[in-house]
């Protein structure tokens, strides 16, 4: 049985946070922060807003493009590294918010894969005919968690609020994208290299930042920017070439590239590596208007795309992503 | 061993793009400003192409590139 991306929405928080507004408390300047990620401005939430709230708010446009209603999805995947709380996920916030019937709700840690290994997981479900529609949330408030001072600054810049929706479905619909192959990889060596140690059983389970300034700089979001930039660059590459090269297409087949929304140089680089043609349009960014949304960013950016009315039937889609971990891998659809 | 006149070209036209003097020997590649992280990726999609090697992930890191002669070492280690 095959698997349809039927729906998709998204809804980012009103506050509009330009370059210009971060730069000086950050210790930047606002155009070096674009010309070295593509970002202009970003989404940061007021203070209270949950994760779950705006994850309800992209379901709810992802359920009516889809034509469904809440009390017909089967299973909800919610996908954030910014849950509303440490226990429980925040899947069952969305199940009472939409009032969805008592299905499974689960929650998946994998930064920013989670839209790709929420729709390898979706899919399973629907092939496997244990779902007819699965729901998936991805959704973050990293402004709650950044560190805005200058020693963090180039890392605190990037990250932006948002949620997008994805609804998988076992049946094709108009405007559906067939999903026919998610490759998914993980190398655990570069644990360290981005991510945030606390609170966990390895650093300390305390919720506060308590201590000196190590045990301080355990609760804070750390990136070892060139080790990212050096592997997610070959790493998005070599997953898109291992798919390309399973279903016997070239990136020339390939109409759009829909990536996680990392920072604009890498997704050229991306581009660059898989010689993928860039001259009409084809990889798809969001990045100047949103940031990184980490979890979020791919759902939003193929949301974005979808509403524009490009996509043609028959087009491919290529949807690569890195992220925490390292984990890494891409997805091909087709309208 | 002579690195590939193709892997040559591309760190002088690197340079030559940023308005940069081209590398000789012992220069810092990264110091000099002829590769950055990003640059350094590309880099290495090159040094496959031209030298036939294969360069594992572990390997991508700006100490095997540092210089000219570095790059050299390197790619006779992997041929060896």
């Amino acid at each position: 049985m095959k698997a349809y991306i039927t729906g998709s929405g998204m809804y980012v928080p009103e506050p509009v946070i330009t370059n210009e507004e971060i730069a000086g408390r950050l210790g930047l300047e606002a155009e070096w922060i674009f010309k070295s990620s593509g970002i202009r401005r970003r989404r940061w939430a007021d203070e209270g807003t949950t994760t779950s709230s705006l994850a309800a708010r992209a379901l709810t446009l992802a359920l009516e493009d889809a034509g469904l209603k809440p009390e017909d999805v089967d299973y909800l995947i919610f996908g954030t590294m910014t849950p509303d709380r440490f226990i429980p996920g925040s899947s069952p916030a969305v199940q009472k918010a939409l009032s969805l019937r008592e299905i499974p709700c689960l929650d998946i840690r994998a930064a920013c894969c989670n839209a790709l290994y929420a729709l390898q997981v979706a899919r399973a479900l629907v092939s496997s005919g244990t779902a007819k529609h699965v729901a998936i949330c991805l959704a973050e408030i990293q402004s709650a968690f950044l560190d805005l001072s200058p020693e963090a600054g180039a890392l605190s810049m990037l990250f932006g609020d948002g949620a997008s929706a994805l609804i998988v479905s076992s049946e094709k619909t108009d405007g559906a994208l067939s999903i026919l192959d998610i490759h998914l990889a993980t190398d655990g060596t570069y644990v360290d290299d981005l991510g945030l140690r606390c609170p966990g059983t390895e650093f300390g389970a305390s919720l506060v930042q308590a201590g000196g300034d190590e045990q301080r700089a355990n609760h804070n979001p750390r990136m070892n920017g060139q080790s990212v930039i050096l592997q997610a660059g070959r790493k998005m590459v070599n997953a898109c070439q291992t798919v390309l090269q399973r279903n016997d297409l070239q990136a020339t087949d390939v109409r759009w590239m829909v990536p996680h929304q990392a920072n604009a140089n890498l997704l050229a680089q991306v581009a660059r590596g898989l010689r993928f043609p860039t001259d009409q349009g084809g990889v798809v960014s969001v990045l100047e208007d949103y940031g990184n949304t980490s979890s979020a960013s791919m759902g939003i950016a193929l949301d974005t795309l979808r509403r524009s009315g490009r996509i043609q039937e028959g087009d491919r889609l290529l949807l690569p992503a890195f992220g925490a971990g390292f984990t890494w891998g891409t997805g091909l659809c087709v309208a | 061993m002579a690195l590939p006149q193709g892997v040559t070209d591309y760190l002088n036209d690197n340079a030559a793009n940023n308005g940069l003097q081209q590398p000789v020997s012992g220069d810092d590649l990264f110091k000099a400003g002829v590769l950055d992280s990003f640059a350094l990726v590309d880099f290495i999609g090159v040094l496959e192409t031209e030298t036939g090697i294969k360069v594992p992930d572990s390997d991508v890191k700006p100490a095997n590139f540092q210089t000219l002669e570095a790059i050299e070492r390197y790619v006779e280690s992997r041929k060896g």
